[in-house]
């Protein structure tokens, strides 16, 4: 039994190897050359006692695209290609270098390594605990870089185990608010139009 | 005739400018969501924005906001007495949660909530060219 936090966890009568479930993780991740679904976002707030709902549609691309839009209650979009980023608002278009903004560079590696499940092995970033049920593995990473510690106190991930992807988020913000992200109607391996991921 | 069509028109606008302001504003117990957009301009040159979505609710006296941004990241939290109109701040994300900046941020939010009790969506920090809006989601 002392040996047991080295190999795995023991989840109620479920025991359960982390390392095994990582590289199935990952391996399911590999597959992945696009990904294409639909999103509900919800926000709980609570100081406020309130919530709102945002939906919208995401495509991934392997290995540095990825679009996230929003498409109600409110339009905006979140391209990502390669070093470059277009937010898209009702206002205006904006291309950042992810280069020359830290901030950007933290979201959209935040992002891309969460719908792949790369967030797994960073282990600089995040100190992950995974625990299963009959149709999941939840994996809960706790922050470790200065500036995502200041924002979260942990980030939730589901994935399917029958199709080995994140299937919902849940960020758990310092504040005590929660956005849980659904992804669903997922299809993978189809063909994307290059314009999903222009930035220009 | 005249002196009565002038007084229908003022009417008219008084009553509409209230039904504005109170859709801009909420109602005891009552709840609004805005987008918002705030934009560090120095003439025209524009430094930054951070765009989003603000929810109010109003509970007697007390106004409770919360600004996050699209993905659902606070950046403030904070709460707004109507009757001292001051401002209280409770959440502000690590980047901005500096004393100088806190301190505008304190003076512009009762500005903006004392606007948006008239009607003005819009509030310009003209010392530090910072401007703030709030818009009703529909």
């Amino acid at each position: 039994m002392a040996l047991l936090p080295m190999f795995g966890q023991s989840i109620g009568s479920t025991r359960i190897n982390t390392d095994e479930i990582k590289h199935k993780i990952n391996q399911a991740a590999s597959g992945i050359k696009t990904m294409q679904c639909d999103f509900v976002q919800t926000k709980h707030l609570k100081m406020l006692n309130d919530k709102l709902v945002s939906k919208g549609k995401m495509y991934y691309q392997k290995s540095d695209k990825l679009r996230w839009e929003y498409v109600s209650p409110y339009a905006y979009t979140f391209i990502l290609n390669a070093d470059k980023v277009l937010l898209k608002n009702q206002k205006r278009n904006d291309v950042i270098d992810v280069n020359q903004n830290k901030v950007f560079k933290e979201i959209a590696r935040i992002m891309m390594n969460t719908v792949t499940g790369n967030c797994l092995t960073d282990d600089k970033s995040f100190k992950t605990t995974l625990t299963t049920t009959s149709t999941e593995w939840i994996a809960t990473l706790i922050p470790q870089r200065k500036d995502m510690k200041g924002m979260f106190q942990k980030i939730i991930l589901h994935f399917s185990k029958q199709k080995g992807m994140v299937t919902q988020v849940e960020l758990m913000e310092k504040n005590g608010d929660k956005t849980l992200i659904e992804l669903k109607n997922t299809k993978q391996n189809e063909t994307l139009d290059a314009k999903l991921f222009a930035v220009h | 005739m005249q002196s009565c069509l002038l007084f229908i028109s003022l009417l008219l606008s008084v009553l509409t400018s209230r039904l504005y302001a109170q859709t801009t504003f909420p109602a005891d117990g009552e709840s609004i969501r805005y987008t918002a957009y705030i934009e560090h301009r120095i003439n025209t040159e524009k430094h930054g924005y951070v765009s989003g979505i603000c929810i109010l609710h109003r509970d007697g006296d007390t106004v409770h906001g919360s600004l996050f941004n699209e993905f659902g990241i606070t950046a403030l939290d904070f709460t707004y007495h109507l009757e001292k109109k001051k401002v209280k701040l409770h959440t502000v994300m690590p980047m901005m949660n500096k004393w100088y900046i806190r301190k505008v941020l304190r003076k512009d939010l009762r500005q903006l909530m004392t606007g948006l009790q008239n009607g003005e969506t819009t509030w310009k920090d003209e010392r530090y060219h910072i401007e703030y809006q709030l818009t009703p989601l529909l």
